[in-house]
């Protein structure tokens, strides 16, 4: 019997074979690649940070606008006609101020490279759109709630009345972003905002249109709007996904 | 390391097939695609960016269909496009700082990324102009700073060189140069000399088509027996200039000294020479050159 401590058992250590190892391990660790996949969120807030002045100007005038008229409408002896006109007609172009922001990502021969990016164009659209809608909808909610009791229509009349001009006005919107080319394309905000501005205050034109009888009419007006302007939405993704019209742009 | 395969890749727009059943497999190193306006080099590169989607056949990434990767296969790459776009009102920083968040640089990373990126085209003191008061060339430097930006192992750019006076064209080829190694750089021109030191393999496009593969070696030995030298009398040299492509002449004292490009012998007295990738260029794209001088013709 051995009466001395045990001995640990180890391998020897090849030193020429552990550093060949370790440069190895070094050199994948500097291959690798570390990805980094930001959330829905931040791509938001990335795109909000980078609007153009103008579109915050605009978005803030619109705003000071609709605090105006909403006073304005709220004044006593107000006629109930023309201020659903007046308040559709700021619908239709803050449906339109808004839609600026897709519209930059159009411009300046930029489409076909942030088709290629992280985030690409499809994505930023869908940002975009959703920016869009969401001020929309705060401003639709501004009008229906302090200028809708007032107008003498109910509010679901009142909201049908809103919705038929901004929802046919952005479909016009989206079509032209695509179908206008060469010189018109720079008229694309111009004419989109004088078109849609015609559309809003057609009615006026037409012999009690807000009048409850036409409600259908309307009803009807505002269904087919909303599949027109998914189907318009469905062409304009495809159209970015079959990528001429982005080389074109 | 990153490898691309097209297969039988086909574009057709309407009536033109702008794409004609394109199969290549790209790996590391500098890609050169060599051709005459509407050669469908431009096209090709759009497909292999994903912005075009291809009539028929399939472009690989690491064995994946580049359309299925989507965001996967777009963070591998940097794009510079023919017809760069920018937003005029952007500082030249402010525009950087933008397509790197586009292109998921981390925040911490994308401020040190987009100065390096702006030192290494010579912007930096530029940076915090607005874009639409650079020049030509300055806009071309900050679009290959743009697709720098995410360090990307695929890198496709569109006449990177146009608009770019010769010493920005011997900066530009020197970054290409050093930034291939583990990297795919696909780049196309018209200007022989762009690819002609740093590719090192460069695809001669015409009609759709790839009719030559290969080291700027390999490519200029397919014209070994078709370049020829000749001295000739002024009023011969006029003759042969218009019967013959002719990729060099110059006035030597009395006479005309005259590189021809033909397969056969052009004249009694011309010795075969040693070609050069402008001869291979002249010799398949000499209908091209012709169409544009005759419509450049009729203009005037």
């Amino acid at each position: 019997m051995s009466s001395g401590k045990k001995k640990s058992w180890r391998f020897e250590i090849d030193e020429t074979r552990k550093q060949e190892g370790l440069i190895q391990i070094k050199r994948a660790v500097q291959e690798k690649k570390v990805r980094y996949y930001p959330s829905f969120l931040a791509c938001l807030i990335e795109q909000l940070r980078y609007q153009t002045w103008s579109f915050w100007v605009l978005q803030g005038g619109m705003l000071v606008l609709a605090l105006v008229l909403i006073r304005y409408l709220n004044l006593p002896g107000g006629d109930g006609e023309a201020s659903i006109t007046i308040c559709s007609l700021f619908m239709v172009l803050t449906g339109n101020v808004c839609l600026s922001g897709v519209s930059r990502l159009f411009s300046w021969h930029m489409a076909e490279l942030e088709q290629t990016l992280y985030l690409n164009l499809r994505q930023m659209v869908s940002i975009q759109m959703l920016l869009a809608g969401m001020i929309d909808l705060a401003v639709l909610g501004l009008l229906v709630i302090f200028c809708g009791g007032r107008s003498g229509a109910g509010t679901g009349a009142y909201l049908l009345y809103m919705l038929v001009p901004f929802l046919w006005s952005d479909i016009l919107y989206l079509h032209m972003l695509t179908a206008l080319r060469g010189g018109l394309r720079g008229y694309r905000q111009l004419s989109a905002g004088v078109l849609s501005g015609i559309l809003a205050v057609f009615p006026v034109f037409v012999e009690e249109s807000y009048h409850l009888e036409y409600l259908m009419v309307w009803g009807i007006a505002a269904a087919v709007g909303i599949g027109v302007l998914i189907l318009e939405i469905r062409r304009l993704f495809g159209k970015i996904e079959g990528g001429e019209v982005l080389c074109l742009n | 390391m990153p490898e691309l395969v097209l297969d039988r890749v086909t574009k057709q727009f309407q009536n033109k097939i702008a794409v004609d059943q394109v199969s290549l497999r790209l790996t590391e190193g500098v890609h050169g695609f060599l051709g005459a306006n509407g050669a469908g080099k431009t096209t090709l590169l759009r497909m292999l960016c994903g912005v075009l989607k291809p009539s028929a056949g399939e472009i690989l990434c690491n064995g994946a269909q580049i359309r299925g990767m989507d965001g996967e296969y777009r963070h591998m790459l940097g794009y510079l496009p023919q017809d760069f776009g920018y937003y005029p009102d952007f500082s030249a920083k402010r525009y950087l700082e933008y397509l790197a968040a586009c292109k998921a640089v981390p925040k911490d990373l994308a401020k040190d990324k987009v100065q390096e990126v702006l030192q290494l085209v010579g912007l930096s003191g530029e940076q915090k102009h607005k874009i639409k008061t650079f020049s030509g060339g300055m806009i071309r430097r900050l679009g290959i700073a743009q697709a720098l930006l995410n360090d990307p192992e695929i890198l496709i750019l569109d006449e990177p060189t146009s608009g770019l006076d010769p010493k920005e064209r011997i900066r530009f080829r020197n970054i290409i140069s050093a930034m291939s190694k583990g990297r795919i750089v696909i780049l196309s021109t018209h200007i022989v000399s762009d690819v002609e030191f740093i590719a090192d393999q460069i695809l001669l496009m015409k009609q759709g088509r790839i009719v030559e593969q290969g080291t700027s070696r390999e490519v200029t030995k397919s014209a070994e027996g078709r370049v020829w030298e000749y001295l000739a009398e002024p009023e011969e040299a006029q003759r042969l200039n218009e019967q013959f492509a002719v990729s060099n002449l110059k006035n030597e004292g009395d006479q005309v000294y005259l590189r021809i490009v033909a397969d056969t012998c052009p004249c009694k007295g011309a010795v075969n020479a040693e070609p050069g990738l402008e001869d291979v260029y002249l010799y398949h794209f000499k209908e091209a050159a012709e169409n544009v001088e005759n419509l450049e013709r009729r203009n005037l």
